[in-house]
């Protein structure tokens, strides 16, 4: 019965890829994102923004008139999935280019894949570093933290601070890279680091860790973890004592709008380095904020940010690679020189994003974030 | 520095004994090992929550309705799953197999219908303040943990020793085919143990999900493993072996990360759990339990 | 003869899914070789993990080539299960259970810990090896090779020993000898399947062998049915490709899979396929 079934479903395949004529054929292009279990909440912000984004390119058009078809797979956080979705994505639906997957150990799976098919992949929210040496068809829009953690610093220094503990998730790809950045940056910048603690990204108990660098008496604490437990840490460490003399620093996981959600009055104070911040005083900007609230009810964070600008970017190559071709918008891609919600935006030979000038320090007020004054 | 790592111990270790003491309770006396448990946990937090935010409870409102709910869909799912399954041979593997789709889909569903993200409850639910004594500082939520946990212990602890329901439900632990012949209800019996286990996961998940101000989902699915390593040291449905387990634990694992290294907390865990199975496999507290529970 | 192009893009499209079923076709018959003999033991996922990391370090650092590395790639779960293996003996059930699910979770700290094994960041750039031909030719080894135990004198040993293993040790069967047999075994079938899995997807990670694919691997024999181990590997196919079949149901795909997994345990209680070994004059 099962077998049938299969068998069914892979004749059918090829057949509905041909159906349609040439002219109305809208142009695939394929996401892959983390759209359930537990880590779901990252891929969902992310497609909120890649809708977004595709609501107005429809609305014009492409290659004179011509729409995008996003088919978003779902990756459930798992290696497998998300190769066989790129794979299916590739295979049956012919995209011409992917965007994401959303993390970072996805990528380092998928993108092997995507390289050899020379499938132009785009990821939108994968930090760690290393992603693009995976091969000339992998991009990215999200600014590696090696680009933001030195600006950070400078402005934790600038307010004093000569000692640092760090603490970080040890557990998963992102958190790990972040925090290898963080101790880098920081020796470089001739902070003296007084402990180095770990934790388990779904720990929620960080009293043992807290207690042992409260006694060290650091002027500031660096965060490399996703914001679920840099908010554990924050509304612990006030419940044992750490008030205004210690600052706080984040990693890219703690720019989020949940720290505030979570962490309420606990996160005020954290300091974090981010690409882009929803209070940003541009015209675009406020524009996308006020379409995502309209369409979705809640504050779009940098993860939606960052998808709906690199959904502009990746309409904008195929536009201007002439043909919906996957070699022709790599090179466009490559050549993209636009401005979105995040700035002014171009690539590095290495396929990076090329500049870090768009940063700012925020700060986090009343649980919502500010520019750093 | 020692004084106030000692006391962070304690405190986890009071969140594991407060996670255990169901699950321990519904292992030891039906036998099975039953995923949803973490379920439970998960949904008593999630009811509290709509509790206290929709309808604007208090704590001491919110907190018991929350448990017996939770109580109530054990009974529900545990009818649902595992009736059919009790009188099989292989009950013990079946049963962990359904409880494992089950906990998949219910975990699942949830998400798919409540959305991953975590919440809080309303902050000045309890009082944000923490006390200093002698140095050492601790929190109204940690108090309430602390003090919860010893009155679930004591109030268990009576059921099962003063009341004719706990020799019934010990009779069952014991040799459930004789308690049957004696005339025990075990079918009310196991729905009761099963009640009384959803009701404590349910309070735990509020209190757990009040100290560490997350509520999510899949909290209870983070909180199974050292849960299994509490009920396994503690041994099968014995409470006070719970308690002393879990306490045990939260001070290992703090002592661990705060003097030797806080990459090895989690590891420190299981070793001990491989250790006291190689060496005690019926716990570190004596078998045959719940007669002595 | 040649393949034409939408068959040759078709595999391709579904290569991975294809070497999934034979990993997972592997793991099942792992773990079907100890609930054979009724042991509940749950250390597939750490021995797949063993022979993983075992086998991507030696290709990685020692540049050997792929013929010696996956024979070589059963030395460390064999090592462990050796060394595990007997003072677990006198476990059964529930402890043994949650005794080899401890062993997944201590060797995860030490990957996060140990720097050779790449922390959070795992291994990656792992070349791709390991060929379609090779999983499906070890799996149906392993398929014939326990088939031709379970019908064998051994066989009948098993059964008897997890139908009542008091009984079968008065019989004159070497209980605690079947048990770490069968342990060593299911180490190498899942230390090879960590290894072939390794070289199809070039990264792996810390994550990928705890507790939840422990229980995954766990429900391919249960759902497929322990009676033989074909019915082992069939179990592990049908949920590799149920997400797959459920691709345009994100929301409750998930969902359904639980569901699933429960009304096959509750309406086919010998698993998917339920039948028993045939044996010659029983």
């Amino acid at each position: 019965m099962m077998r049938r079934t299969l068998a069914i479903a892979l004749l059918a395949m090829p057949a509905l890829a041909q159906s349609q004529p040439v002219m109305a054929q809208p142009i695939q292009v394929g996401a892959i994102e983390i759209l359930s279990g537990p880590n779901a909440a990252y891929g969902v912000a992310i497609k909120g923004g890649l809708d977004l984004a595709l609501d107005e390119i429809n609305a014009k058009g492409i290659l004179g008139g011509r729409k995008i078809q996003l088919t978003v797979e779902d990756s459930a956080a798992n290696k497998d999935q998300a190769i066989n979705a790129a794979r299916k994505l590739i295979g049956r639906d012919k995209v011409v280019a992917i965007i994401g997957p959303t993390l970072s150990n996805e990528m380092f799976a998928v993108g092997p894949v995507t390289n050899e098919r020379k499938i132009p992949t785009l990821g939108t929210s994968t930090t760690a570093s290393g992603i693009t040496e995976i091969g000339p068809y992998i991009f990215r829009t999200s600014l590696p933290e090696s680009d933001v953690i030195p600006v950070t610093l400078k402005a934790a220094q600038a307010r004093g601070v000569k000692t640092i503990a760090l603490m970080y998730a040890n557990d998963d790809a992102f958190s790990k890279s972040g925090f290898d950045v963080m101790k880098a940056a920081a020796e470089k910048a001739g902070l003296s680091i007084l402990a180095i603690e770990s934790f388990g990204s779904k720990d929620t108990d960080f009293s043992a860790q807290l207690t042992k660098i409260k006694s060290l008496k650091p002027d500031a604490i660096g965060l490399s973890a996703l914001v679920e437990p840099v908010s554990g840490v924050l509304l612990q460490a006030r419940s044992l004592g750490f008030g205004k003399e210690t600052l706080f620093i984040g990693g890219n996981g703690s720019n989020s709008p949940k720290l505030g959600e979570i962490a309420g009055p606990a996160a005020d104070g954290l300091i974090v380095g981010s690409p882009w911040f929803i209070g940003k005083k541009a015209d675009n900007n406020e524009a996308f904020v006020a379409a995502y609230k309209a369409k979705y009810s809640r504050d779009p964070d940098q993860f939606a940010a960052q998808a709906y600008d690199a959904m502009k970017i990746m309409a904008g190559a195929i536009d201007r690679a002439g043909a919906a071709e996957p070699e022709k918008v790599r090179d466009a891609l490559a050549k993209t020189d636009s401005s979105g919600v995040m700035g002014p935006f171009r690539f590095t030979e290495g396929r990076d994003p090329a500049t870090a000038a768009g940063v700012v320090v925020l700060v986090m007020k009343a649980g919502k974030f500010a520019v750093l004054e | 520095m020692l004084a106030q790592q000692l006391v962070n111990g304690v405190l986890l270790g009071a969140t594991y004994a407060l996670f255990a003491l169901g699950f321990t309770l519904m292992f030891g006396v039906l036998r099975v090992i039953n995923l949803t448990y973490g379920f439970y946990f998960s949904a008593g937090a999630f009811l509290s929550l709509a509790l206290t935010r929709q309808l604007g409870l208090g704590i001491w409102a919110a907190l018991p309705l929350a448990a017996i709910g939770a109580g109530i869909m054990a009974v529900g799912i545990d009818w649902l799953l595992l009736t059919r399954l009790r009188r099989r041979a292989t009950a013990e593997l079946d049963s962990l197999m359904v409880t494992l789709g089950g906990v998949l889909a219910l975990y699942s569903a949830m998400t798919a219908w409540l959305g991953p993200d975590i919440r809080r409850l309303p902050p000045g639910l309890v009082s944000a303040d923490s006390f200093v004594i002698a140095g050492v500082r601790i929190t109204t939520a940690q108090i309430l943990i602390l003090g919860a946990t010893l009155l679930l212990v004591a109030l268990l602890l009576a059921l099962m020793r003063g009341t004719r329901l706990g020799l019934a439900i010990r009779a069952m632990a014991e040799k459930p085919d004789a308690a049957g012949l004696m005339g025990i209800n075990t079918a009310r019996a196991s729905a009761l143990v099963s009640f009384i286990s959803g009701c404590l996961g349910g309070a735990g998940g509020v209190l757990i999900g009040l100290n560490f101000n997350a509520i999510h989902p899949y909290m209870g699915e983070t909180m199974m493993l050292r849960g299994f390593v509490v009920i396994i040291v503690g041994g099968l449905g014995d409470i006070r072996g719970a308690l002393i387990a879990g306490v045990a634990l939260g001070v290992i694992e703090v002592l661990t990360a705060g003097y030797i290294s806080s990459g090895l907390k989690e590891a420190v865990a299981f070793a001990i759990l491989v250790a006291v199975l190689w060496t005690r496999p019926q716990g570190l507290f004596g078998r045959a339990v719940m007669r002595r529970a | 003869m040649s393949i034409p192009p939408w068959l040759d893009d078709l595999l391709w499209t579904y290569q991975n899914l294809i070497h999934a079923m034979g990993v997972n076709g592997l793991l099942a018959l792992s773990m079907y070789v100890v609930l054979a003999i009724g042991q509940l033991s749950l250390g597939q996922a750490a021995f797949m993990g063993l022979g993983a990391y075992s086998s991507a370090l030696m290709t990685l650092k020692l540049k050997l080539p792929f013929f010696v590395v996956l024979p070589a790639s059963v030395a460390a779960p064999v090592l462990v299960a050796l060394l595990i293996g007997v003072p677990t003996l006198r476990l059964s059930g529930v402890y043994l259970a949650i005794a080899t699910i401890g062993l997944g979770e201590v060797l995860r700290a030490v990957y996060l810990n140990v720097d050779v094994f790449g922390g959070a960041l795992g291994l990656n750039g792992i070349p791709e090896r390991a060929e379609t031909w090779m999983i499906f030719g070890i799996l149906a080894a392993g398929i014939t090779g326990l088939w031709l135990v379970g019908r064998s004198g051994v066989g009948r040993a098993m059964e008897a020993m997890r139908e009542d293993p008091t009984a079968a040790a008065v019989m004159g069967v070497n209980v605690p000898r079947y048990h770490l047999a069968a342990l060593v075994t299911s180490a190498i079938l899942a230390g090879l399947a960590g290894a072939l899995s390794a070289h199809v997807s070039s990264f792996i990670g810390p994550n990928e062998y705890g507790f939840e694919p422990a229980v995954t691997i766990l429900s391919f024999a249960l759902l497929g049915g322990i009676g033989t181990p074909i019915a082992a590997v069939a179990g592990a196919w049908f949920l590799t490709l149920l997400p797959e079949l459920m691709r345009d149901l994100p929301q409750v795909r998930l969902t359904l899979n639980g569901v699933i997994i429960v009304l096959a345990v509750l309406f086919l209680p010998r698993g998917l396929l339920g039948w028993r070994m045939g044996r010659k004059a029983a």
